[in-house]
């Protein structure tokens, strides 16, 4: 393989070599160049990228000594980071000698790339599968082994990005006698000479420029018409670009190298954001894959893990650092292991060696996976397979790849819904409506609340307490009444505000508020007595947590009854703090009782101030606009399906959430009636439908049960009903309804089970609690109640084709 | 000591908290200076100007002259004498107890300076606010703790009381707001607290407040037979006169009338009839004015024409609604509102109690139920369904459960009066009958 390699590329470089290369940053030290390694095919193609690298004094063809010195003796661009010859910072993952002729010839797996999967798909097809894996490989002129960070393109027509950094203030990359210093805050370069005042040194310690400082309130414009060239760094750390690390190199079957690269987030991109913890150059490595081909590889990047990079200050701009591994499935953080640099060379042996073993079986599934077609698929399938190679990178591999869960095909997902299925759509409770009909006062109400506390200058606490049944709109009116409050905000017409929206069921114990409420305010999570402590200061005092600006709060409390304590201080402290004069708190308390200000002190209550909006439980008109509008402009209903719909859930509970879901299943039962009776002229929801859902709904499953238990189950139903009817009692022995049951069979020819038998059947009905056992007991004294009116089991036994004499008892 | 660099700053917060402490006094200024944000036109710069009148009103406390002049005398006369005192103020909420101690504690402050007695260590707390009730103790002796020698902090401190000390020590000023929050089983934090008072060398001046009267008699019996009870100073309930002296005098800084006097009087008598209670006299006002700017917003044109064009000023009617808004119980309107079904249940819950009977349980309930639904040939909801309702009503104070394990064996009883149920639903025809 190593033959194959054009020679002819390696005087390319050396010609384009610039002459003022003395200048450069120190980044772009030569690598260790091999006089053997493969290199491919296409080293001639990309123009663009060898320009960029010509810098570098490679491949002369004879080197095997190291050429780390002679121009870059002489860089005078030292950053604050002392960048300066980078040695291979990855020596240590890479086998030196003997892997570089070495390459292993093998099947491997489907490469595809999330950028051209395509034409991967294509190639891999038309090609022989045949694979070959290296662990180094020499593409552009450049080498990269398998191990090595480098950057990723992003686009394909990315800009040709600066070798060397501007100065900030002059604007130009480097002179010979200036040296540049780099800024330990903005990561911006500056001329020592350009600085004010001129410095002569690069001084100890951190350096933190004009700019930062705040000296000097905006940095200087570049010049017109120059542009300014970002480095590859300041691309990748907004995100322009890709770092990865380098998980495998081989080359396709037709000629095409291809990197399996493991991605690097830098802090931006995680979930959590950037944090004040983060340095500038950190990044995350992931657990996230992506077969990518070499051309859109730029260069080298230097990831190093915390104490390396400590000593790493004379290493150039392309340095980062790595503490942390980011799960992007689960968004979770965790310390990256410190045996992570030591995957010794004797394990990249025997890996290499496994791999050759595996040839032969991993085949079948290479083309399996191919035929799946799907990125994810290949990566899952390909984990599966290689799993011994992958226990060999001691047993890191995750996510996806481990699962091998499969992606639902897309064909699959999205087809033309129909008016029934667009019902069931909107209808279900996740969907958040579009507007909020039958609530309008009480929106109002809340809106001239919030506004009247926060729009003044002064804006003085309040409290405000809403109170209604379950599935009355409360949460969704103040959350809507919010967001309409937000752009506001964003329209400039209200002033700024903060809101914490807390759910009482979501903590894990009243007093765990006050850490959330201090983690919404400061983005810090402290123990609660701490946040209670800083929050107190905030509240009464008036003293700002951190950075926080003078913005009012809004407090959103959903489920206060639940912040109810023993001695009521968590209410207490949150209902204290809006009467005090410093606190622009304003909470907004929501709970199902009517009467909490009543339940709990009166010192509280005395707090909580008059402020109450109730919620009242929907009537059928109000319900039947709510569930109208929902479906506005879907023709699947007829209205006196709604109608009905909304009537009886308006005499029982007038909870809008019921009625929603009634309507629901009634699609749905009307969906699979109008499936099996195609001829069906009327595609729309009726009333039976409707009936149906409600029956389900409201008759309760007990009857189904008692419908469906053992014969014998049902005489000793029976019997109960029977004996209780006779006695007029509440409640019986066992040994009573042991003996109706033995007359009950005798009469009616059927066998008497015995004792025994009956007792087992009795403590089955009691553990499914359709008859109430007394506890613990199993006795012939045992007392016995019926969990349910004896009308139900009367109604559920009446018309028994088994037992048609059941009724007569009844 | 182990708590050392956990009190810290509790320790920097107790002295701020001494500067500070009088950003507790404009209490009531906060509700009122709120009919800022809602006063519209012309009302705005009035309201304004009252709520102005807010700040400077604390500044005089009104209808508390006594109570206030005799805490002062109280701490004035231990800081003469150097002896240590407790002392307890009870009331109810809203009656300026709080307040009033923050009047004194600055009236101290100042008395001291000219009197060049050397100033006093006042730690004003509020309870609630406190991690554990035993941490109270620590957080006391923070100021005055100089070494760590002790096993804690409250030996430290009885060793410091019961030692006769240089001249140089100074008078201590404790304050516990809301004291009944270090009520604990044993009743040992309160204790200890008070018995540091009694120390030969104590140099400590103990204010407790609360609302129980009782609180030092019934939890503190020791303390009786040591002679060392606390005096006690009681804040009664406002009169009506109080209330609308006070209201008067905040209003009094405004160029012209907001409130008819009629009005402020109907507020006066009705809270003081009810509660007492400042809170609610300010905010009733308040809510008397957000109904005036309502009916000033909703008819502009009537307004102009009418008789005050300029100057609309709260009358009677404003109040009177803002008043029965407060006070007045929600029982009869929610009862109205009531889905159908709920409102049988509650039919024949008052039926079932109507004799002696107080309680039923579920299974009962549900029966007058069924017979109800049978007789009005309504289809009824099954059992399921019907403990969820009453699950809600239960929720709406209008049933209340006991605790239980069976759903069907949990006792129910009403909590709302039969007359109001009676009076709730004469209107619906449904209901007439049911009811007789």
């Amino acid at each position: 393989m190593a033959a194959s390699t054009p020679r002819a590329k390696t005087f390319q470089s050396p010609n384009k070599t610039p002459t003022n290369n003395i200048y450069r940053k120190s980044y772009l030290s030569p690598s260790t160049p091999s006089h053997l390694t493969p290199q491919t095919p296409q080293t001639l193609t990309p123009l663009r990228r060898s320009a960029r690298h010509v810098s570098r004094k490679i491949d002369l063809g004879d080197i095997d000594q190291e050429i780390l010195n002679p121009p870059i003796e002489e860089m005078n661009l030292i950053r604050k980071r002392e960048r300066a010859p980078r040695k291979q910072p990855t020596d240590d993952l890479q086998t030196p000698k003997k892997s570089k002729s070495k390459s292993n010839a093998e099947v491997s797996f489907s490469p595809v790339s999330p950028i051209r999967s395509e034409k991967k798909r294509k190639n891999a097809e038309t090609s022989s599968n045949k694979r070959v894996h290296y662990t180094k490989v020499e593409f552009d002129s450049v080498e990269f082994q398998i191990g090595d960070d480098v950057y990723v393109k992003r686009k394909e027509d990315d800009d040709d990005d600066a070798e060397l950094e501007d100065c900030r203030i002059c604007f130009k990359s480097g002179s010979s006698d200036n040296v540049m210093l780099e800024c330990d805050d903005c990561l911006g370069g500056f001329h020592l000479k350009c600085l004010k005042p001129p410095l002569r040194e690069v001084p100890e310690g951190d350096w933190i420029c004009h700019f930062c400082q705040g000296h000097t309130l905006e940095a200087p414009k570049p010049p017109e018409g120059k542009k300014v060239a970002r480095t590859a760094r300041e691309k990748l750390l907004s995100s322009d670009l890709w770092a990865a690390r380098i998980e495998k190199l081989w080359r396709g079957a037709d000629g095409v190298y291809w990197v399996r690269a493991r991605w690097y987030l830098i802090p931006e991109e995680t979930a959590s954001g950037r944090q004040a913890h983060n340095l500038k150059r950190e990044v995350y490595l992931t657990n996230d894959f992506a077969d990518v081909e070499m051309r859109s590889v730029l260069r080298h990047c230097f990831v190093k893990s915390p104490k390396e990079f400590a000593k790493a200050s004379n290493d150039g701009d392309d340095v980062f650092l790595c503490e942390y591994e980011y799960d992007v499935h689960w968004h979770s953080f965790k310390r990256l292991a410190e045996l992570a640099d030591g995957d010794c060379e004797s394990d990249d042996h025997e890996w290499m060696k496994e791999e050759e073993e595996e040839v032969g079986d991993s085949d079948d599934e290479e083309m399996e996976v191919e035929d799946e077609g799907s990125v994810r698929d290949s990566k899952s399938k390909r984990g599966l397979a290689t799993s011994k190679a992958a226990n060999s990178l001691n047993g890191r591999f995750f996510g996806l790849d481990k699962v091998g869960a499969k992606r639902i095909p897309e064909h699959v997902r999205c087809h033309k819904q129909s008016e029934l299925e667009k019902a069931k759509a909107t209808l279900l409770l996740a969907t958040r409506p579009k507007s909020l009909p039958c609530r309008n006062k009480e929106m109002e109400e809340i809106t001239a609340f919030i506004k009247g506390s926060i729009s003044d200058d002064q804006c003085l606490g309040r409290c405000m307490y809403i109170h209604g049944v379950p599935g009355t709109g409360k949460t969704v009116s103040v959350l809507s009444v919010m967001k309409n409050l937000k752009a506001e905000v964003e329209a400039g017409s209200v002033s700024p505000y903060c809101f914490v929206e807390i759910n009482g069921l979501k903590l894990a114990s009243p007093e765990k508020i006050y850490t959330v409420i201090y983690e919404a305010l400061s983005g810090h999570r402290v123990g609660w007595k701490k946040a209670l402590h800083s929050l107190n200061e905030r509240f009464s005092e008036g003293k700002r947590i951190g950075k926080e600006e003078e913005k009012p709060c809004i407090l959103l409390i959903d489920e206060l009854d639940l912040l109810v304590t023993r001695n009521q201080s968590v209410l207490y402290n949150i209902l204290d703090w809006p009467t005090k004069p410093n606190s622009k708190l304003i909470v907004l308390g929501i709970a199902n009782t009517m009467d909490l200000p009543e339940k709990l002190l009166p010192r509280i209550s005395s707090r909580m101030g008059i402020q109450r909006l109730c919620f009242g439980p929907y009537n059928h008109n109000q319900l039947q606009e709510i569930i109208s509008t929902r479906l506005k402009g879907i023709d699947a209903f007829e209205k006196q399906a709604i109608e009905f719909a909304s009537r009886k859930v308006a005499a029982i509970s007038g909870d809008a959430r019921r009625a929603l879901e009634i309507c629901r299943r009634a699609a749905e039962v009307a969906d699979y009636r109008l499936k099996n009776d195609t001829y069906a002229k009327n595609q729309l929801v009726v009333m039976s439908d409707v009936e149906a859902a409600i029956q389900e709904m409201f008759q309760a499953p007990h009857i189904q049960v008692m419908k469906s238990v053992s014969k014998l189950s049902k005489i000793y139903l029976t019997a109960m009903v029977h004996e209780l009817y006779k006695t007029g009692m509440a409640e019986t022995t066992f040994d009573r309804v042991a003996t109706t049951v033995s007359s009950l069979c005798g009469t009616n020819g059927e066998a008497f089970p015995g004792w025994d038998v009956l007792l087992k059947v009795g403590c089955e009905l009691g553990e499914c609690r359709i008859i109430l056992c007394e506890p613990g007991e199993r006795h012939k004294l045992q007392k016995l109640q019926l969990n349910f009116p004896s009308d139900d089991v009367a109604f559920a036994l009446k018309d028994n084709k088994e037992l048609p004499w059941l009724g007569n008892y009844l | 000591m182990s708590h050392d660099t956990i009190s810290t700053p509790k320790k920097l917060k107790s002295r701020q908290r001494i500067a500070v402490s009088n950003l507790r006094t404009p209490d009531k200024e906060v509700k009122q200076d709120s009919h800022e944000n809602l006063a519209v036109d012309s009302l705005s710069d009035c309201l304004g100007s009252e709520s102005r009148g807010g700040t400077k009103a604390p500044s005089t406390i009104v209808c508390r002259e006594d109570e206030h002049r005799r805490v002062f005398e109280f701490v004035k006369g231990c800081l003469d004498q150097q002896k240590a005192g407790s002392l307890y103020i009870c009331g109810c909420p809203g009656t300026g107890k709080s307040l009033s101690i923050e009047k004194v504690v600055k009236q101290v402050g100042d008395w001291s300076k000219q009197a060049c007695l050397p100033p006093v260590d006042t730690l004003s707390v509020n309870c609630t606010s406190l991690i554990y009730s035993a941490r109270y103790i620590l957080e006391i002796v923070e100021p005055v703790k100089e070494d760590n020698c002790y096993s804690s902090p409250l030996h430290h401190l009885q060793s410091l009381f019961s030692q006769k000390q240089d001249s140089s020590s100074r008078m201590m000023l404790i304050i516990a707001d809301e004291m009944d929050f270090l009520i604990t089983k044993d009743r040992g934090v309160l204790h200890d607290l008070f018995m540091l008072t009694i120390f030969p060398f104590s140099t400590c001046i103990l204010i407790g407040v609360a609302n129980a009267i009782d609180l030092a008699d019934r939890f503190l019996p020791k303390l009786k037979s040591l002679n060392c009870k606390p005096m006690v100073i009681t804040f009664p309930a406002y009169s009506k006169d109080q209330i609308l002296r006070i209201l008067q005098e905040r209003l009094m800084v405004l160029p012209y009338v907001a409130f008819q006097s009629n009005a402020l009087e109907l507020c006066a008598r009705k809270v003081a009839a009810a509660s007492g209670d400042m809170r609610k006299a300010l905010s009733v006002c308040r809510s008397a004015i957000e109904i005036l700017e309502i009916d000033i917003r909703g008819s502009p044109g009537p307004e102009s024409q009418g008789p005050t064009p300029d100057n609309p000023v709260v009358r009677m009617d404003h109040m009177a609604a803002a008043l029965s808004k407060t006070f007045k119980s929600p029982v009869v309107d929610t009862i109205q509102t009531l889905p159908q079904h709920q409102q049988i249940i509650i039919c024949s819950a008052a039926k079932a109690f109507r004799g002696s009977k107080k309680d039923a349980t579920i299974g009962e309930l549900n029966k007058l139920y069924l017979e109800i639904c049978k007789s009005r040939v309504i289809s009824p909801a099954g059992i399921t369904e019907f403990t969820n309702m009453c699950m809600v009503l239960n929720d709406q104070g209008i049933l209340k459960f006991d605790q239980a394990r069976g759903n069907k064996l949990k006792r129910v009883c009403l909590r709302v009066d039969e007359s109001d149920i009676t009076f709730a639903l004469q209107g619906v025809r449904f209901f007439r009958n049911c009811l007789l």
